[in-house]
C-alpha cells in the first residue's frame, strides 16, 4: 500500500480511499456475517475515520496499524483470502490499532437501523405501542408454562446440607458473630 | 420557619435557570439547617417521600439531571449516555471488570430517581437465614461475614409496604405478569430441569393499572427508563407526592462534595457543587446520604478531618470496605427456532429453587435465575468482553434465536474489596475519583460455575443447541461500603441506618447492607428507608437529634 494518507502532514490528513477499503475488509474480517450489506460496515469505516481525525493518538494508531497490515501480508492485506486475513488480524491482535479498530466496531456496527433488521431485532417499540399486541408473547414451540410460583409450597430456604447440621468447627470464635474476630490473629513470619 | 412555598404551584416543574436551586417550587434557605438527603434513588426517593408526608421539609440534592420519562429513548447507547453514571472512576482486583470496563464499574444512573429509573424490576425478599449470614454460613476464610442486626420478622411490615408501594406483582392481590417469549423459554426448561419455583415475578411493573400509572405495554426498554412508566421508579412515584406535600427542596445537577462538622462532631451543613462548578453550603440539622454503595463512602471519605482523620464516621475503618456487587453472570441459550427475547419486559421471569443456602453444592448463600434481554448493540458489547472473530459474529448471528438469563446470588463481603479514593486521578471538579477494587471470592468462584452450568441446563433441556456464559455486567448491585452492625467496631451504621459516630449523620442506601444475599436490593433498600424515616421523624419530633 503507498502511504495511507493523502498528505504527509498528519495535522493535516485525509485517509485514502484504499486505506477506506482496507479498513472495510479489516472490520469483513474481523466480523464476518455472511448476511450483513456493506452498508453498516462502510459507516463503521467512516466512523473509525472520523475518529482518528478528532484524536492524534488514533490517527497515528490507524495509519500505523494500517501500514503494518500490509508489510505482514507481503504488501497486500485486501488480496488474502478469508482465513490468511484472519491469521494477520489475530497477529495485531494487542496492538492500539486492533484495539482502536474492535471497540470502535463493536459500539457502532451492531448499532445500525440494517444490521437490526438482518439480525431480526425490531429496534424502537415504544412508539408502536410496545410488543404488547405486535408478538411479545408468540413463542409457539413449548407449551405456556406456569407463572406463579407453587400454592401450597413456601420458597425454600435451606437446602439438605444446611439442615444437617451447624457449620464444622467449634472454637469460641467461630461463635462469634463477627469475622475475624478482634482477637483472631493469623501469625505469619516475625521479624527482629 | 424561612423556608417558603412560592406562588402555591407544589408539583415538579421544569428546571429553573438557577443552577443548584429547587425545581418543585418550593425552597428552603440555604442557612437553615434542614434534613439534607443526599440522592433521589431508590434509598433518597423514599426517605424524601415518606419524611415529607410526615410534615418534614427536605433538601434532596442530586447530582444528575432531572430527566422525565418522555426524554428517554429507546436505544440502548443512547439512553446509557443520557443516564449512566459517566464521570471517571478507576478499578483494580482480580475481577474481569478491571479488565474490560476499567473506567466503569458500576452500570447506575445519574439523575431525578437515581437507579430505580433503570433498575430491572425484580423484587424478591431477602430470607430468614441471609439476614443471618454469619450465623449461619459459619466461619468462611477470607469472608468478613457479620449478621444483620436486624432480622426478617422486624422487616416483614416494611416490607409489605414497600411491596404495596412499588405495585409488587403477584403479592397484596396485584396480578402476575404474562409470560414472553423469553420467559417461555426459561420456564419450560426450569420445568424439564426439575425446578418447581418458577414465576414471572415479583416485579415492580404494572400488569394492570395500579397507582395512577399504567399498565406495561412490554416495549422492551425497561433498562432505557421506561417512557411508559409501568415500572415503579422514585422519579414517577416518590418524588412526584413528595413534591405534591409542597415540603420538597429537590435540586437537580447538584453534587454533594463535603459534609461539614461543627466542633462537637455533629454534621452540619452540605457542601455541593452546581451544574456550573460553583459551590454551595445547604445548613443542616441531619444528613442522609444516599448516593448508592461508592459515591457514599467517597463522600464520605471526602468529608474527613481532623476530628475524623480517616473520613466522617469511619472510626471502625470500614467506610468503604465490604463492597459487594452480587455474584452475576448471563446464561444465553441458541435454539433452532425464533425466540425474540427482546420483545416484552427486559426481565420478567425468576426461578427461585437455587437462592437456597445448601453447602452441598459446595458454596454458601444462594442465586436467583432471572430472564434478561438486550439489543444487538449491547449483546455485542457484553456478550464476551473483548471478543471478535467468527466466533463471536456467530454469537451474534443467532441473537434472533437466542433465550437470555441473568445469575444474581450472594457474594462473600472481603474487607479488601473496597472503594477508596484515587488521589492520582481527578473527575471533572478537581475531586479524586473513587477507585473500586474487587477480587472475586472463591465461593463467588463456586457459585457461579453452578450458576452456569444449571442455566445451561435450563436451557438444554428444552433444545438448546448452543450456549453461552457472559461474565458480570458493570455491577448494578453496589452494596456493603458503610455496612450495618451492632457494634460500632464491626461496621459504620446502627440499625436504623445512623452512623454509630455522627448522631445525626444516615447512610439511606444499600451501602448498608451487612450481608449482601441473594435477592436483587432495591425492595429491601426501599422497605429500610421506610422504616429508618419512622425512626428519623420520631428522632425529630422528639428532639433526639
Amino acid at each position: 500500500m503507498a502511504f495511507p494518507a493523502k498528505y504527509p502532514s498528519l495535522n493535516a490528513m485525509e485517509m485514502t480511499d484504499e486505506a477506506r477499503q482496507t479498513l472495510i475488509r479489516v472490520l469483513r474480517v474481523a466480523f464476518p456475517h455472511a448476511d450483513f450489506p456493506d452498508g453498516p460496515y462502510e459507516r463503521t469505516a467512516d466512523t473509525l475515520i472520523t475518529a482518528a481525525d478528532e484524536e492524534t493518538w488514533f490517527r497515528v494508531a490507524l495509519i500505523q496499524g494500517l501500514l503494518s497490515l500490509d508489510q505482514l501480508s507481503d504488501g497486500d492485506f485486501c488480496g488474502l483470502d478469508d482465513e490468511s486475513a484472519l491469521k494477520v488480524l489475530r497477529r495485531v491482535e494487542s496492538t492500539e490499532f486492533f484495539g482502536f479498530v474492535r471497540r470502535t466496531a463493536v459500539l457502532n456496527l451492531y448499532d445500525d437501523a440494517e444490521v437490526w433488521e438482518t439480525l431480526g431485532y425490531e429496534g424502537p417499540s415504544f412508539d408502536k405501542g410496545g410488543y404488547i399486541n405486535r408478538g411479545f408473547d408468540d413463542l409457539d414451540w413449548l407449551p405456556e408454562p406456569s407463572i406463579v410460583y407453587p400454592e401450597d409450597e413456601p420458597l425454600p430456604e435451606l437446602g439438605e446440607g444446611a439442615k444437617a447440621g451447624a457449620p464444622a468447627g467449634g472454637t469460641a470464635r467461630d461463635h462469634s458473630t463477627n469475622q475475624p474476630s478482634p482477637q483472631a490473629a493469623d501469625m505469619g513470619e516475625v521479624k527482629k | 420557619m424561612s423556608a417558603q412555598q412560592n406562588a402555591g404551584t407544589a408539583g415538579i416543574g421544569t428546571a429553573g435557570p438557577q443552577a443548584g436551586a429547587s425545581v418543585t417550587g418550593f425552597s428552603i434557605d440555604p442557612d437553615e439547617e434542614a434534613v439534607v438527603i443526599v440522592g433521589s434513588g431508590a434509598g433518597g426517593g423514599t426517605l424524601a417521600y415518606e419524611l415529607t408526608a410526615k410534615g418534614i421539609p427536605v433538601v434532596v440534592l442530586e447530582a444528575g439531571p432531572y430527566l422525565r420519562n418522555e426524554d428517554y429513548v429507546n436505544n440502548e447507547w443512547e439512553a446509557f449516555n443520557q443516564m449512566a453514571w459517566l464521570d471517571p472512576r478507576t478499578t483494580t482486583g482480580s475481577w474481569r471488570i478491571a479488565r474490560d470496563f476499567p473506567n466503569l464499574p458500576a452500570w447506575i444512573v445519574k439523575a431525578v430517581g437515581g437507579t430505580t429509573t433503570h433498575w430491572s424490576g425484580a423484587t424478591p425478599r431477602f430470607k430468614n437465614h441471609e439476614f443471618k449470614a454469619r450465623s449461619t454460613y459459619g466461619r468462611i476464610d477470607g469472608a468478613n461475614l457479620l449478621d444483620w442486626p436486624i432480622t426478617l420478622e422486624e422487616m416483614a411490615p416494611y416490607y409489605d409496604r414497600a411491596e404495596k408501594a412499588m405495585g409488587s406483582t403477584h403479592v397484596h392481590g396485584r396480578p402476575p405478569l404474562p409470560a414472553n417469549n423469553n420467559y417461555k423459554v426459561f420456564a419450560n426448561g426450569a420445568k424439564e430441569v426439575g425446578y418447581k419455583f418458577y414465576a414471572t415475578g415479583p416485579y415492580a411493573t404494572n400488569a394492570e393499572e395500579y397507582d395512577g400509572r399504567p399498565a406495561s405495554i412490554q416495549d422492551g426498554f425497561n433498562f432505557q427508563g421506561d417512557k411508559n412508566k409501568s415500572k415503579w421508579s422514585t422519579l414517577v412515584r416518590e418524588l412526584p407526592r413528595a413534591a405534591d406535600t409542597g415540603l420538597l427542596d429537590l435540586r437537580p445537577e447538584s453534587q454533594a462534595v463535603q459534609i461539614t462538622h461543627d466542633a462537637n462532631g455533629r454534621a452540619d451543613a452540605v457542601l455541593y457543587l452546581d451544574r456550573d462548578g460553583n459551590l454551595h453550603r445547604q445548613a443542616a440539622k441531619l444528613v442522609c446520604v444516599a448516593g448508592n454503595s461508592i459515591e457514599t463512602p467517597r463522600l464520605l471519605l471526602l468529608s474527613g478531618t481532623p476530628s475524623f482523620p480517616d473520613g466522617l464516621a469511619n472510626s471502625s475503618g470500614q467506610v468503604g470496605r465490604n463492597y459487594m456487587r452480587h455474584l452475576t453472570g448471563t446464561v444465553w441459550g441458541h435454539f433452532d427456532k425464533p425466540v425474540r427475547m427482546y420483545r416484552g419486559e427486559t426481565m420478567a421471569g425468576v426461578i427461585a429453587d437455587e437462592s437456597i443456602h445448601d453447602p452441598d453444592r459446595g458454596f454458601s448463600g444462594g442465586y436467583y435465575m432471572e430472564t434478561i434481554s438486550l439489543g444487538p448493540a449491547f449483546m455485542a458489547s457484553f456478550v464476551e468482553p473483548g471478543g471478535w472473530g467468527p466466533d463471536f459474529a456467530e454469537l451474534l448471528d443467532r441473537y434472533l434465536n437466542t433465550a437470555g438469563m441473568w445469575i444474581v446470588g450472594e457474594d462473600m463481603p472481603q474487607e479488601s474489596n473496597r472503594v477508596t479514593l484515587n488521589t492520582t486521578v481527578k473527575d471533572q471538579h478537581g475531586l479524586p475519583v473513587p477507585n473500586v477494587h474487587y477480587d472475586d471470592h472463591v465461593n463467588d468462584l463456586a457459585m457461579r460455575e453452578h450458576a452456569y452450568a444449571a442455566g445451561q441446563s435450563v436451557y438444554e433441556a428444552v433444545g438448546a443447541q448452543t450456549s453461552h456464559h457472559t461474565p458480570p455486567y458493570p455491577s448494578t448491585h453496589n452494596l456493603g461500603t458503610a455496612r450495618m452492625s451492632e457494634r460500632p467496631e464491626d461496621g459504620v451504621v446502627d440499625k436504623w441506618g445512623r452512623t454509630h459516630d455522627v448522631k445525626n449523620l444516615f447512610i439511606s442506601d444499600g451501602s448498608v447492607f451487612t450481608t449482601g444475599a441473594a435477592a436483587n436490593p432495591t425492595l429491601t433498600i426501599v422497605a429500610l428507608a421506610i422504616r429508618q424515616a419512622e425512626y428519623i421523624a420520631e428522632q425529630l419530633w422528639t428532639g433526639e437529634v
